[in-house]
């Protein structure tokens, strides 16, 4: 009360100095008082403080926002081009604090808008010396003045109170345009941030290098994280290869699979415990079965076994498994060189196991060869352009784009032949179980079944039809009769069209 | 596709009767290759991932041998 007393006495002098800006102020403060004095001043603030739209009341306002507008501009500017380049960058700390500031100095900023920042940095003192003609100190004045004693109370209360806060606040956004002051408010704000982060010491003030400096190191971090985190889950893998020719390869695919969600989780966390990995080797070994089953395979593997000291056990183990699997079907895979062939295929009648250990070895050398299965059968691999046009067409559906080298063709079509062999083998056991000694396409879709490449949702028509030329789905469709002709016919109607 | 076989069915035939030591009725090999095709997708879906986690440019044999027993495994009957 005391200081409000005392500002009418200096307001007078004040009006001398600037007589026009002043009554436009008085009447705005009394417009906007009646309807609630305490709301009345924020409104203006906000307003101007946001964007500095409203008009300035006066001369000296103009002035001071011309002044700021330029220096905002001439300091923003780089900045704008920074925003554009690298929003995030750009958003988090400048805009942090203007939010901060903006936040903050609402109530007061009518105040530091209106006078310019040298005379708000008087303005608290003024208000009792009452020296300069800074508009919002003369607008408080004029509240105060033309509103009687209960409502200055309430404006004095609180506009006091934040005069003292937004001086401290205000001057960093004025602080900003102005370096003086502004270094040690900044300073003051921006040392927990730098904590916080924990990034390299606030060597500038507020520096958009500053930030720079934060996103990449965020960024840097973060991809450091992954690379840890991926570097301590290949090395493992890494190892076994080195450890494993054949075995290692087979190993390998178990943790990176992506069927196996669970196995990725404890890879990443597996910086710690290299033990996860060899429960995965259990599975992958147990993976391996297949690779295994080829009677070439297995000397090799057994003679790799004895190289992995800690997987050895588990390899048998499993190998033992699949042994007896193998005296089922594996043995007679691969009989290899085509002069040797049929001698061998003889041989193999009388002693498989000996003749393909003896063969896996030349096996690799093998091409287009005269294989004979486990019951002694002859048949001849699918021809390498049927296999290679497949196999380039899934890869170009898988997204890669480069050819396939001769390498992975010899080895997607061994691994055709394992299919086969494999696929044969569960259609015998299929026929066999419904005593039959012929194998029907209701086998096969039994087969399909099991290998879940047929359900509810997926029909074997479906899938024939995204796969298959019209002719063999033509031949498809004869076991039910009705309703695929009546596809067939259509089909075929459209086929004629198109072609 | 065209002018050219989709596979030799007779081939097909051929090895599933070897391995199989059975007869094969006369349209099961087509649900047959169909079935190798849905191999061979998943086969080189696979070796994508795999030559993808493994930096290299197309695939590889290494790749492939990797997708292999996976996709073998998955095939199981």
């Amino acid at each position: 009360m005391a200081r409000e007393s005392r500002p009418p006495d200096a307001t007078p002098t004040r009006r001398a100095s600037s007589a026009e800006p002043l009554p436009s102020i008085g009447r705005r403060s009394m417009l906007r008082t009646p309807g609630s004095q305490a709301r009345g001043p924020p409104r203006p603030q906000g307003l101007s403080a946001s964007g500095r739209k409203v008009a300035p009341p006066t001369p000296h306002a103009r002035a001071a926002f011309r002044t700021i507008d330029s220096r905002r501009a001439a300091i923003f500017t780089p900045h704008r081009a920074r925003r554009k380049s690298v929003r995030e960058v750009r958003d988090s700390p400048r805009d942090f604090l203007l939010s901060l500031g903006r936040v903050l100095a609402r109530s007061t900023e009518v105040i530091t808008t209106s006078s310019s920042p040298s005379d708000e940095d008087k303005g608290p003192g003024s208000d009792g010396a009452g020296n300069d003609t800074t508009l919002g100190s003369i607008s408080v004045d004029y509240d105060d003045d033309d509103e009687e004693l209960p409502k200055r109370p309430r404006l004095s209360l609180p506009i006091g109170d934040e005069d003292d806060d937004d001086s401290d606040d205000i001057q960093p956004h004025r602080s900003v345009v102005f370096d003086d002051d502004n270094n040690f408010t900044l300073q003051s704000i921006e040392m927990p941030r730098r904590a916080i982060s924990e990034q390299p010491g606030g060597r500038f003030s507020m520096g958009s290098t500053r930030m720079s400096d934060y996103f990449n190191n965020m960024n840097d971090m973060l991809h450091s994280e992954d690379i840890g985190v991926d570097s301590g889950f290949f090395p493992p893998t890494a190892v076994l290869d080195e450890g494993g020719i054949t075995m290692g390869l087979d190993e390998l695919p178990s943790p990176e699979r992506l069927d196996s969600d669970d196995r990725r989780d404890f890879g990443r966390e597996s910086d710690f415990g290299i033990e996860i990995p060899v429960g995965e080797i259990n599975e992958s070994t147990f993976m391996i079965a297949p690779q295994v089953e080829e009677s070439p395979d297995r000397p090799v593997a057994d003679d790799d076994q004895p190289m992995y000291d800690d997987y050895a056990p588990l390899v048998d183990q499993r190998s033992d498994d699949f042994d007896d699997e193998d005296l089922l079907g594996e043995v007679p895979a691969l009989e290899d060189e085509p002069t040797e062939g049929r001698t061998a295929a003889l041989q193999d009648e009388t002693g498989f196991e000996t003749a393909t250990i003896t063969r896996a070895e030349a096996r690799g050398s093998m091409k287009r060869t005269i294989k004979v299965s486990k019951y002694g059968i002859e048949y001849p691999s699918l021809p390498p352009t049927v296999v290679k046009r497949l196999a380039q067409n899934f890869a170009k559906a898988g997204g890669i784009k480069g050819k396939i080298t001769p390498d992975a063709m010899k080895s997607i079509m061994q691994a055709s032949d394992w299919f086969f062999e494999q696929m044969g083998e569960d259609l015998q056991a299929y026929a066999k179980h419904a005593g039959r000694k012929t194998i029907d396409e209701s086998d096969v879709l039994t087969l399909m079944k099991r290998q879940r490449q047929i359900n509810p949702n997926t029909t074997p028509f479906a899938l024939a039809q995204r796969h298959l030329p019209r002719e063999l789905l033509q031949e498809l469709r004869m076991p039910p009769p009705v309703i695929p002709k009546k596809r067939r016919k259509a089909q075929g109607g459209t086929d004629d069209d198109v072609t | 596709m065209a002018g050219q076989k989709l596979y030799p069915r007779a081939t097909v035939k051929k090895i599933v009767k070897a391995h199989s030591n059975c007869n094969v009725s006369k349209n099961a090999d087509v649900m047959m290759f169909l079935d190798y095709m849905l191999f061979m997708q998943t086969l080189m879906k696979e070796a994508a991932i795999e030559a993808k986690q493994g930096g290299e440019r197309g695939i590889t044999a290494r790749s492939v041998k990797k997708a292999t027993v996976d996709s073998l495994a998955k095939f199981r009957g």
